[in-house]
């Protein structure tokens, strides 16, 4: 169902909810398709091919909200969803103790889709085996016992339409991949490295042609003999140092005690009893130090191929680049209509949805360090004992997104400069705003590059998210490293 | 015939292949979530989905649609055959589950089938009103799920089921206390005396002091023990992780690796947690004993795994498009023990610390089944064997097989705790666990304090 028929069914949503007594509604109708193809150890792990599709109806009434979606997209469908929310809402609304107030935002027509080369959806599965099974096979060593690759694709129509009168239609294209090698020893060590990234590679938003640019196969060889040389490396000491962090870790650090942070909701409470809170109150904004000088962190849904890129999100507000730390001072928020009528400010423009099912929450787009001055050779240059830590392994964080502890794949010793022996199991801790402010350099805008991951959980019920993280690495003074059970 | 065997079985009608088979779920939930004591986001969800899996030549395509029209079914049937189509032999597959007996399992309530949105929002304002004086953040749901399988085997088999969980974080600016309850009979769980528990355990929480990082001795609520049996079951008690090498128990079956009071088994058939008959391969559940008192026993097992070592599925297979999860545990149990509470257990700890529930957990080395995370909403010092001051929020990094190694005791009795944080399909799970008194959990570092 496409074009007028999908506007239609929007309509007769915000008609069943606004008559039921709804002082405002939204309607968004999203189709989606996807498609996982893995392999391992050279054989075909799984094929996947999956499409969904439905309604989701978003409501006010006397101030308290209401949610209810819907996989039927015909107009029994529609009203049912509309009814269903603003029946929910009514039975919520007699309990509630403040009415919700959102800022105002001009009400948008048009549409939005990535620049797309070749759309992902649509490059014939054999073409996707083969080239998972090319970078498989480049990481075969006698030490590796289990080879992975992955590849995915989506294809996302959403249309959104609102009582405020905004009529949006975008497209989402979006594909990645990545691979992985197990590396295990004789008496039962296990080690692994993974490239582009951890937990199910990297993705972008556009077409066929970002997986080719990630060079999987060509990447193999390196991951696959590192993989195995972990396997005789020592184990990471302890103690406190001076690290660099690559631009793939980076993105989590960003993510995990940035990101969250920052998210307006989780600051006023409403994601305390899962995700967290925050460290950070509203009073904050424009003078809380949460790092040193050279930390600035901007959320921008406008990055081409960023996955948190669109031209409005899922409440109509437009997508605008704005700053969250600027020199190391907290100056912005990642806000919602609500939350920004909360904290007197139009912050908006993070409002999300995992899919038609799922209420729109506050989220991340495009979330990115920016980047400092020189390469990663620079970097390391002015360390006289340290290391340097690749590739996210493991990954905690406390309720207010303070206390952290991550674990990489792979750890470097530096010496006067220079990269030295291999070291496994490294882990480093810290404490968010003390660690950000160790930070004393962010490599330059040749080594910044951007990860999109699509395993991002909050909400209840739980909703994924996709977001993007541009980083280049970057070095951090006196940090505890090595932490073992 | 229910839904989702109509659906599966028209599905299955609709393919083109050697073999097919398809797995469909059918939802409608209500979900009231909670935020400073008024509900905020409500969210009622109906959906239904139809994973076809085909066979052609050996050559295995799955494709799954939320269309159940007759040319929504048609056409997920026919991106199956394509896919299998375009994919190579797959020397591991492992056919599709013949006909079987399906075990007799409860696990349905019409009353919680039957709960409306205002049924769901009237139980979230009973929590929020006993709550008196603190915040109350969380939610009720209650929800029916319907599974059924059927394939070109002749087998056919579906069960209905609900679900229904109040999750409660009483909580003030420098204070907060959590407690929850979850039951296939909604009218088993009280909302209003969960709140009631978590408030009371909040009050508790008040001018949090420190402590040094060391090893202590502790009692682990059964929120806790839960999260942490969940995590060493999905990444160890895997045969999918244990065949590669991943898995803790790896090379280790046999062996006495834990005390003898910890005896762990998966079973879905126990009408205390949330009953499954079969899996989602259709394959009928087996209770399968993994640890017998200290000693690694087994693992779980799905179709592809018994395939690869000559073994039987227990009944613990994914849906054909997550197999390369491996088998999960979905009704793991943990003995219950013989201390009357967990004052006992505190006793027991002499000093130590109390633990009621951790945030955030990661898996820092699956293959020793070192776990690392922090402790949130009442944690507490023992001193003398009581349960004395609250402490701020602790990071952990520990070792679960040497707390398991080190029981100084469990409770009699055993709590079902939610596993489900409701991602996608909702497909209700929990554990069966006691409290638990260890000599070995592991503080790192210490975090913020209790509270907002």
């Amino acid at each position: 169902m496409y074009g007028a028929a999908v506007q239609d069914l929007a309509e007769r949503a915000l008609d069943a909810a606004l008559s039921a007594g709804a002082g405002y509604a939204d309607a968004r109708i999203v189709q989606r398709r996807s498609q996982n193809v893995s392999t391992k150890n050279g054989e075909v792990d799984s094929v996947s091919d999956a499409e969904t599709e439905g309604i989701g109806v978003r409501v006010l009434v006397d101030g308290a909200w209401g949610f209810a979606g819907d996989p039927r997209l015909s107009g029994e469908g529609a009203r049912d969803a509309a009814l269903r929310a603003v029946a929910f809402a009514r039975a919520s609304a007699s309990r509630a103790r403040t009415r919700v107030e959102l800022v105002p935002v001009p009400p948008a027509s048009g549409e939005y889709e990535p620049k797309v080369e070749r759309d992902p959806v649509e490059v014939p599965l054999e073409e996707k085996i083969a080239l998972c099974l090319r970078a498989e096979e480049g990481l075969r060593r006698p030490e590796v016992k289990i080879t992975e690759a992955t590849v995915r694709a989506m294809n996302e129509q959403r249309v959104f339409h609102s009582s405020e009168g905004a009529r949006i239609t975008q497209r989402f294209v979006e594909c990645g991949g990545g691979i992985d090698a197990l590396a295990v020893s004789d008496d039962g060590r296990v080690q692994n490295r993974s490239y582009p990234s951890a937990h199910g590679g990297s993705s972008g938003q556009g077409g066929w042609e970002y997986v080719e640019q990630l060079g999987l196969d060509r990447e193999a060889p390196r991951i696959g003999e590192e993989a195995a040389a972990l396997l005789t490396a020592d184990a990471c000491p302890a103690g406190v140092t001076t690290i660099v962090i690559d631009a793939e870790q980076m993105e989590l650090q960003v993510h995990e005690s940035v990101g969250h942070p920052t998210e307006l909701d989780r600051v006023y409470g409403t994601e305390a009893a899962y995700a967290g809170t925050s460290f950070l109150k509203p009073g904050d904004l424009g003078s809380l130090r949460y790092g040193s000088e050279h930390m600035n962190i901007t959320a921008d849904p406008t990055t081409p191929l960023g996955l948190g890129s669109f031209g409005w999100d899922d409440e109509g507000a437009p997508a605008r680049r704005q700053p969250v730390v600027e020199g190391g001072i907290l100056t912005g928020y990642l806000a919602s209509r609500e939350t920004s009528a909360l904290i007197g400010r139009d912050l908006g423009g993070s409002m999300r949805a995992d899919n038609w099912s799922r209420m729109p929450l506050v989220r991340m787009t495009n979330l990115h360090l920016e980047p400092g001055a020189g390469s990663l050779e620079d970097l390391l240059a002015d360390v006289d004992d340290g290391l340097y830590l690749c590739t996210n392994k493991s990954w905690s964080i406390d309720d207010k997104r303070l206390n952290f502890q991550f674990g990489t794949q792979v750890a470097w010793e530096i010496k006067k400069g220079k990269l030295g022996r291999m070291l496994r199991d490294a882990t480093y801790m810290g404490v968010t705003p003390e660690f950000w402010g160790r930070l004393d350099a962010v490599a330059g805008p040749d080594e910044w590059t951007m990860y999109g991951l699509t395993n991002c959980g909050k909400g209840q019920p739980g909703q994924h998210a996709h977001v993007s993280h541009g980083t280049s690495p970057a070095r951090f003074r006196d940090v505890q490293v090595g932490v073992r059970s | 015939m229910s839904r989702a065997l109509d659906l599966a079985e028209r599905a299955v009608r609709a393919a083109e292949g050697d073999e097919a088979d398809a797995s469909v779920h059918v939802e409608r939930s209500g979900f009231a979530r909670f935020a400073a004591s008024a509900v905020h986001q409500p969210t009622l969800i109906r959906d239904e989905s139809v994973t076809v899996r085909v066979v052609r030549d050996r050559r295995v395509g799955c494709a799954t649609t939320n269309r159940t029209d007759d040319e929504g079914l048609a056409a997920v049937a026919r991106r199956a055959g394509e896919a299998a189509e375009r994919s190579p032999v797959d020397p591991g597959y492992p056919g599709l589950q013949p006909p079987a007996a399906m075990p007799e399992v409860e696990g349905f309530d019409e009353e919680t089938a039957a709960q409306t949105p205002e049924d769901q929002a009237e139980q979230a304002a009973a929590a929020i009103d006993a709550a008196s004086g603190l915040g109350l953040y969380g939610y009720y749901t209650s929800g029916a799920t319907e599974v059924g399988v059927a394939s070109t085997t002749g087998h056919a088999v579906t069960q209905s089921t609900t679900d229904a969980s109040v999750l409660t974080l009483a909580a003030g600016e420098d204070v907060s206390g959590y407690a929850e309850a979850t039951a296939w009979r909604a009218s088993e769980i009280d909302p209003a005396a969960v709140a009631r528990e978590a408030a009371e355990k909040a009050v508790r929480t008040k001018d949090a002091g420190q402590i040094e990082p060391a090893t202590f001795r502790a009692v682990l609520e059964p929120y806790a023990v839960s999260e942490l049996l969940f995590y060493f079951g999905f990444t160890s008690l895997n045969a999918l992780a244990m065949l590669e090498g991943r898995s803790y128990l790896s090379g280790r079956l046999g062996e006495k690796l834990f005390s003898d009071g910890f005896t762990v088994w998966d079973d879905g058939l126990d009408p205390r947690g949330y009953p499954k008959g079969f899996d989602l391969e259709g394959v009928p559940k087996q209770r399968v004993l993994m640890v017998e008192e200290g000693v690694a026993r087994d693992v779980v097992w799905d179709r592809r795994t018994a395939k690869q070592a000559g073994r039987e599925s227990t009944g613990h297979g994914l849906s054909a498009p997550a197999q390369a999860f491996g088998p999960v545990p979905f009704n793991l149990s943990l003995a219950g023990g013989d201390a009357a509470s967990v004052d006992e257990l505190a006793e027991r700890v002499g000093d130590g610390i109390y633990v009621t529930r951790l945030h955030y957990l990661g898996v820092v080395d699956p293959r020793e089944g070192i776990i690392t995370g922090m402790t949130r909403d009442g944690t507490f010092r023992i001193e003398g064997g009581k349960v004395t001051t609250p402490l701020v929020n602790l990071r952990f990094t520990t070792s679960f097989p040497a707390l398991a190694a080190g029981l100084l005791g469990l409770t009699e009795d055993v709590t079902l705790v939610n596993r489900s944080d409701f991602y996608d399909e909702r497909y209700p799970f929990g554990t069966l666990v006691p409290a638990a008194a260890t000599e070995a959990f592991t503080i790192v570092g210490t975090g913020s304090g209790p509270g907002l």
